[in-house]
């Protein structure tokens, strides 16, 4: 027990049960004091006192009380209750109440062996042994980083994911200090982390090591190679080779197909959607055997694209066994039942809740099948008369344009169904048109934001003058509507015409929009200085 | 021409969360009918929901506030708003300033002259009575005329303070409640703390404040905090010795050097005037503002700023207190560095301070800002060991055994989740992951506040030298 432990119990239990020779309180305070002046900067119910002592006889400091203080005896080891008080005593020379040991003198005393046991508790306690790695990257600019935790504090709280997208997109990272900010961001929403592992650099993974909060950063791609990285950087690594050779990255998939675990395979079968051909298609028929549900149904949407494939044509009969066109009639008979060949080519059984199943079968049946066997155009279909299934048809036809990626019937369904899905089938610059004449013709509802929210950023004047002269229009009217749209379009119309945006009008909202646009011109300008 | 401040140090002027983001919306140009910077003052007219323009105006040096709106939260969204487009580069350098502004700036001199005028005649009275009395050497005994509850203005503190003077009627109840506080302590610890007696904390700490010994009467009523942590009987055991020690020495304050005797006084609750301290011997430097803790107490918030001289290598901390609500004085800016006279409080190790005067206002002998780059000021400040720290600490112990608190500059340590440089650090301060982050597990210099529960961390400098509030 040392010294103050034992002064403490013996206060805790009274001196009139257990007698103490001398003054307690008076003791207890020179105890303080020396405890405070170091060897224990605070480092209350720690083990501090093994640390002081014996083993550190040569931490004598500059006072020449130290010796005493700081010798093998030190006296927190020493034992005895009695002795520190005592061996305080007569070695303060300049100790102005010599009687009061306490002040002055005892907090002086014991500062040699205060640094006896910061040194102590330095190499014992060592912190995080191993350094953070060098940086391969260089930092984003000291004005981006102060805009990053500007957005992140709470300032265009939306912007996160663009800003991460176009600072990841200049190969850069951010400097350390955001870092435990970002991270933590990062934890509670998992879409900005594929931007994360390049941005965080070797600081962000190695703090990502120290903290188990943080650890999802470790599967984030970091540019390792296929053969010793994380799932996410093989997922990169073959995305890259998928670009440059369609073939290669097929066969380098195949070669360890069988110790992928089920997760993987899934995401890897994903990522042959670019570059899709008829080459991927027995490898993609194999795949609808996986024992794995989700694997099997990326397969299938993927041979769904290719009209082409064994699948495709099964679909095509089962469909032509349920449909007739005659001349302006489209006669359909929904399936009666789904037996093992339709699960396999990923006709899912069983209908999600307020859908029938025949219904349901129907509808995933006509949205794989290939669009070629209705032998007519969309438009010309969309005219015929559906006597049964009406609804059903037509719901199949928006999914197989969304799945097939068919602009010709996408443009014709979002006529039908203006849903943001189907734009995502068209190039961008008809996307915009598509959505200007929409915005154009719509009223501000949620669909309205809904679709835009489908046109991906930067929209271009056309649609920015749609949706400006919309929010003129509604501000007059409706204000208190204009909050979604005036962020949308603060956010995805192209930065560089807030100019625009500033002298279009000077109603409240749209100056919003310019000065978001302007936020957002800053923004790529630090980013690309 | 002063430096860009970081949007952090902005933002932590402002005197709480709704001003934060208040500022954040006025802070946009569209807002801004004109507004510019002449280098050490920012201004602008911000429209408001009247016909006229809000005028606000903020001059860096302090930095002090203007503005002609209504709000009583200072400095308001507006001139944080400002602020924070100057941070962000969008405020330009302008030739001249308009009138309103020029006017404001030449206001706030005159008053400065003013107040160095008025500390002015306190010192030269001060020199005329020490010269007068100086046959009567120690003079501590002196009997001092009326002695108050505030009263501390009379008579200078060196030349025969009524701080001193034992014969007064509030020493008499000092003593009265400190002795009464001697023989409470004396009980606990005979009988035991185990039954420490919470609820007599409060009367006892209520009948100190009656015998005007408001020092005491805090610790005590903070006994409570400390009853409700693990290690209870011994944290007990430590602020009972502490009060035991301060109750003694004021007893036997006669027998203590006459600094020690301040600091015992303080300690007990005996105010100094804050003109006595700003006629006090003043010491120049070139301070770096460390960092900074507001705190909430009986609906009083006070504020602590950290500062050590670069020339001096001098600790110490401005404290100010504001009613909770009210504006605290947002003068001194982390990170930055401030060429100023700084008057200390009496006592044996003295940290508390008031800037008696800066001299970093005109752009003459301005002095730079931030990250410094280039400039003679500027930077990560110097440092030390946390060997020489420690000496120093328990120095500052040896002088002062009841400090708490004491500001640091740590330099090439490595921070780790619970210490740094091998200090442990204080239970509310572990992980400090962006400490962590900016080290990247190699030494740093950093700025820390040593207190005798393990240091909080408050700034550190990155790479570029830039402040990283911690």
């Amino acid at each position: 027990m040392t010294g103050w432990e034992e002064l403490a119990s013996t206060a805790l239990v009274g001196t009139d049960r257990r007698p103490y020779q001398g003054d307690l309180l008076d003791a207890a305070a020179v105890e303080v004091a020396r405890r405070r002046a170091g060897r224990k900067a605070g480092a209350v119910g720690q083990q501090a006192p093994h640390a002081a002592g014996p083993q550190a006889p040569d931490a004598a400091g500059p006072q020449e009380q130290a010796p005493h203080a700081a010798g093998p005896l030190a006296p927190d080891a020493a034992g005895p209750q009695e002795q520190a008080p005592h061996a305080a005593e007569p070695q303060a020379p300049d100790a102005a109440g010599q009687r009061e040991q306490a002040t002055g003198a005892a907090g002086r005393r014991e500062q040699a062996a205060g640094a006896v046991g910061g040194r102590d508790g330095s190499s014992e306690a060592s912190p995080e042994a191993q350094a953070a790695p060098v940086e391969e990257r260089v930092a984003v600019g000291r004005r981006a980083a102060e805009r990053l935790v500007r957005i992140m504090g709470g300032e265009h709280e939306r912007l996160l994911p663009e800003w991460l997208a176009a600072a990841a997109a200049t190969g850069r990272r951010v400097p350390p200090y955001v870092l435990p900010e970002l991270l933590e961001k990062g934890r509670r929403d998992r879409s900005i982390r594929v931007h994360l592992g390049v941005l965080a650099g070797q600081r962000g993974r190695w703090l990502a090591g120290l903290n188990p909060a943080w650890d999802y950063l470790l599967e984030e791609p970091t540019g390792e190679t296929w053969e010793l990285g994380g799932a996410a950087d093989r997922r990169a690594h073959l995305r890259t080779l998928r670009t440059a050779d369609p073939a290669q990255a097929r066969r380098l998939l195949e070669s360890t197909w069988e110790r992928e675990t089920p997760d993987d395979r899934a995401e890897f079968v994903e990522v042959l959607a670019d570059g899709l051909s008829m080459d991927d298609e027995p490898f993609l028929e194999s795949a609808l055997d996986d024992r794995r549900r989700e694997v099997r149904q990326a397969a299938a949407n993927l041979l769904t694209r290719l009209p082409g494939s064994r699948m495709s044509q099964r679909m095509a009969e089962r469909a032509r066994a349920c449909v007739t066109i005659s001349r302006k009639v489209i006669a359909v008979e929904a399936p009666r039942d789904c037996d093992k060949a339709m699960e396999r080519d990923g006709i899912r059984p069983k209908p999600p809740r307020g859908i029938g199943e025949r219904a349901w079968w129907l509808q995933q049946i006509l949205a794989r099948a290939p669009l070629s066997i209705w032998g007519h155009p969309p438009a010309a279909l969309l005219k015929m008369k559906i006597p049964d299934w009406d609804a059903e048809v037509k719901a199949a036809w928006v999914r197989a344009a969304v799945l097939q990626k068919d602009p010709e019937w996408a443009r014709a369904m979002f006529g039908w169904d203006p849903i943001a899905d189907l734009l995502e089938s068209l190039p961008a610059d008809e996307q915009q048109k598509l959505a200007a004449d929409f915005v154009k013709k719509h009223d501000l509802d949620s669909q309205l934001i809904m679709v835009l929210g489908g046109v991906s950023s930067h929209w271009r004047e056309g649609l920015a003058t749609a949706v400006l002269r919309k929010i003129v229009k509604v501000a007059t009217r409706q204000p208190w509507n204009l909050g979604e749209l005036v962020k949308l379009a603060g956010e995805r119309i192209d930065p560089a015409l807030f100019p625009l945006a500033l002298s279009y009008s000077p109603v409240e909202s749209v100056q919003q929009v310019a000065a978001l646009l302007r936020f957002r011109a800053d923004m790529y300008k630090e980013l690309h200085p | 021409m002063i430096e860009r401040w970081s949007r952090d140090q902005v933002l932590a002027l402002a005197p709480d969360a709704a001003s934060r983001s208040a500022a954040q919306k006025v802070a946009a140009p569209g807002k801004w009918s004109a507004c510019g910077t002449t280098g050490t003052v920012v201004y602008g007219e911000c429209e408001g929901s009247g016909a006229k323009p809000y005028l606000a105006c903020v001059d860096l040096t302090e930095p002090a506030y203007r503005c002609s709106c209504p709000s009583r939260k200072f400095p308001c969204k507006h001139a944080l708003g400002l602020l924070l487009m100057w941070a962000a580069g969008g405020v330009s350098v302008e030739q001249g300033a308009p009138q309103w502004v020029t006017e404001w700036v030449e206001a706030r001199a005159e008053r400065a002259a003013k107040e160095a005028a008025k500390i002015e005649a306190v010192r030269a009275k001060r020199a005329a009575e020490a010269s007068s009395g100086e046959g009567d050497g120690a003079g501590r005994a002196e009997v001092s005329s009326g002695e108050g509850g505030g009263g501390v203005s009379g008579a200078g503190r060196s030349g025969g303070s009524s701080r001193m003077g034992a014969e007064s009627v509030r020493h008499g109840r000092v003593a009265a409640g400190l002795s009464e506080l001697e023989r409470w302590l004396d009980d606990q610890v005979r009988q035991g703390l185990a039954g420490a007696a919470e609820h007599e904390w409060e009367g006892l700490a209520k009948r100190l404040i009656d015998a005007q010994a408001p020092g005491v009467a805090g610790v005590v009523s903070r006994l409570v905090r400390v009853r409700a942590e693990d290690d209870w009987p011994g944290r007990l055991l430590e602020e009972y010795a502490l009060i035991h020690l301060l109750a003694v020495a004021y007893r036997r304050r006669a027998e203590l050097p006459g600094a020690l005797a301040e600091t015992v006084l303080s300690r007990v609750g005996f105010p100094v005037a804050k003109e006595e301290v700003l006629a006090g011997p003043a010491v120049r430097d070139q301070w770096d503002v460390l960092g900074r803790r507001d705190e909430e107490q009986d609906r009083l918030t006070s504020r602590r700023v950290w500062l050590r001289g670069r020339r001096s290598g001098r600790a110490a901390l401005v404290l100010s207190f504001a009613p909770q609500g009210q504006p605290l004085d947002a003068s001194l800016v982390t990170g930055t560095t401030i060429e100023a006279d700084l008057t200390f409080y009496p006592g044996a190790a003295p940290l508390r301070a008031l800037v008696a005067a800066r001299h970093d206002r005109g752009t003459d002998d301005a002095v730079r800002y931030g990250s410094g780059a280039g400039g003679f000021v500027g930077g990560t400040p110097p440092g030390v060991s946390p060997e020489e720290a420690l000496d120093e600490v328990a120095g500052v112990l040896g002088e002062d055994p009841w400090t708490e608190s004491w500001p640091l500059v740590l330099a090439g340590v490595v921070p780790g989740r619970d210490s740094i440089g091998g200090l442990p650090l204080h239970r509310a301060a572990r992980d400090p992951w962006r400490l962590i982050a900016v080290s990247g597990g190699r030494p740093v210099t950093v700025a820390v506040e040593w207190t005798p529960r393990g240091l909080r961390p408050l700034t550190t400098w990155d790479d570029e030298g830039t402040a990283v509030i911690l």
